[in-house]
């Protein structure tokens, strides 16, 4: 129940602010445009996983699960169009999720999958932006779902290759430590990926969205 | 997912976004231009449909939804997809506004009072006296603890008050 004492306090203020709220004059929005738009959401495929993301009450509901990237065995990634990916992996994984084709009428969603990057005994080169313009596959993006060795995104910019409603890096393995310079994929966190020939790579070409890397990404895909 | 499972779950979103769609519409207009709105009201539902499981229900269905809508805004504000809709926005001319010389001005006060403030701080006043939500409320849309709310939205209050008057 809300604890109202003394918080509202100021009814001045909150008047003056209230004075100059933006939405006061909006109008309604228009039904058959919401009708739309709602139809258009509904026909979007569920994710059969239902963990948690957004929001979060506290940080200890922030879910720092012990994920690591992959030391990857050779798995064949496949860019889905139209459809969903199914990825095979040499070990069989029972995890991988499988979807089926969604049944709207309207465009499905694209779904792209990529493979967790290999990183046992690679040296990392330092990023530079050339390298990075090479990248097949670049995008920002919010992760919305951690399952077992999935990672789901939403991308929010594309800076390379087709541009997908949801981006699936699989392959993960939790219990594997990361190898340093690893984003550390927590659900609500944004993240700058690249990937070359499905794989996604690592060393510093991918992590959080802080200003550095986004500067990076700037000038590879200006 | 059988028929019926699937047609709860449509009613459910529905009695969902009839509750929540014009507030959140309210608060998209508050922090950001018409066009972001849009793109950022459509990504918010689409985190609803996939999430409905997580969604509260009562009254913390808004303000987890506003948590969602906050998100999805800042990620919108970050991608370039913003700077292209700012560039078309300014190729087209404004609707005049139906704003009185008096109120056009003090709204203008505001806003610019609210942008020298911190951002955190801008925003706390933004849901007490806009979205007019209590601090449990307040609390769960910014991730923190009524406590830190009232006392950070205390401190807001009078910092507003100093930027405001000079």
């Amino acid at each position: 129940m809300t604890d109202r004492q003394g918080f509202d306090e100021d009814p001045q203020l909150r008047a003056l602010l209230g004075q100059s709220d933006p939405a006061r004059s909006l109008t309604p929005a228009d039904p058959q445009g919401l009708a739309r738009l709602l139809e258009d959401t509904m026909a979007t495929q569920t994710s059969s996983d239902t963990r948690t993301d957004l929001p979060q009450q506290s940080t200890d509901l922030r879910r720092r699960g012990p994920l690591a990237w992959l030391v990857a065995a050779a798995a064949v990634a496949t860019i889905a169009g139209g459809g969903y990916a199914v990825v095979s992996s040499m070990q069989d994984d029972p995890t991988v999720q499988q979807a089926g084709p969604s049944t709207a009428p309207d465009p499905e969603p694209v779904v792209v999958t990529l493979q967790a990057p290999t990183t046992l005994g690679a040296k990392c080169a330092v990023p530079t932006p050339a390298m990075l313009a090479g990248a097949e596959v670049a995008f920002a993006g919010t992760v919305t779902a951690i399952d077992g060795d999935t990672v789901t995104l939403t991308p929010s910019e594309t800076y390379a290759g087709e541009s997908a409603d949801e981006i699936e890096v699989v392959g993960l393995r939790p219990d594997l430590r990361s190898l340093g310079g690893q984003p550390d994929f927590q659900v609500g966190g944004t993240y700058l990926v690249s990937a070359t020939g499905g794989q996604v790579s690592a060393c510093g070409f991918s992590g959080e969205a802080s200003p550095e890397l986004q500067s990076l990404y700037d000038l590879a895909f200006r | 997912m059988d028929g019926a499972d699937d047609d709860a779950r449509r009613s459910r979103f529905e009695a969902v976004a009839a509750e929540v769609v014009e507030p959140v519409r309210r608060f998209l207009a508050r922090r950001t231009d018409p066009d972001t709105a849009d793109d950022v009201l459509a990504d918010t539902l689409l985190v609803v449909w996939r999430r409905l499981d997580d969604v509260p229900v009562g009254d913390e269905a808004l303000p987890w939804t506003y948590a969602v809508a906050r998100n999805a805004l800042a990620n919108a504000e970050r991608g370039a997809r913003r700077q292209r809709r700012l560039a078309h926005r300014i190729t087209v001319t404004d609707p005049p506004s139906e704003l009185a010389p008096a109120e056009a001005e003090a709204d203008d006060r505001v806003a610019a009072a609210l942008e020298r403030l911190r951002p955190d701080e801008a925003e706390l006043l933004r849901l007490w006296a806009w979205e007019q939500l209590g601090p449990t409320e307040i609390a769960t849309v910014l991730g923190l603890t009524p406590n830190a709310v009232s006392i950070r939205l205390h401190r807001a209050r009078g910092r507003f008050k100093e930027v405001f008057e000079n």
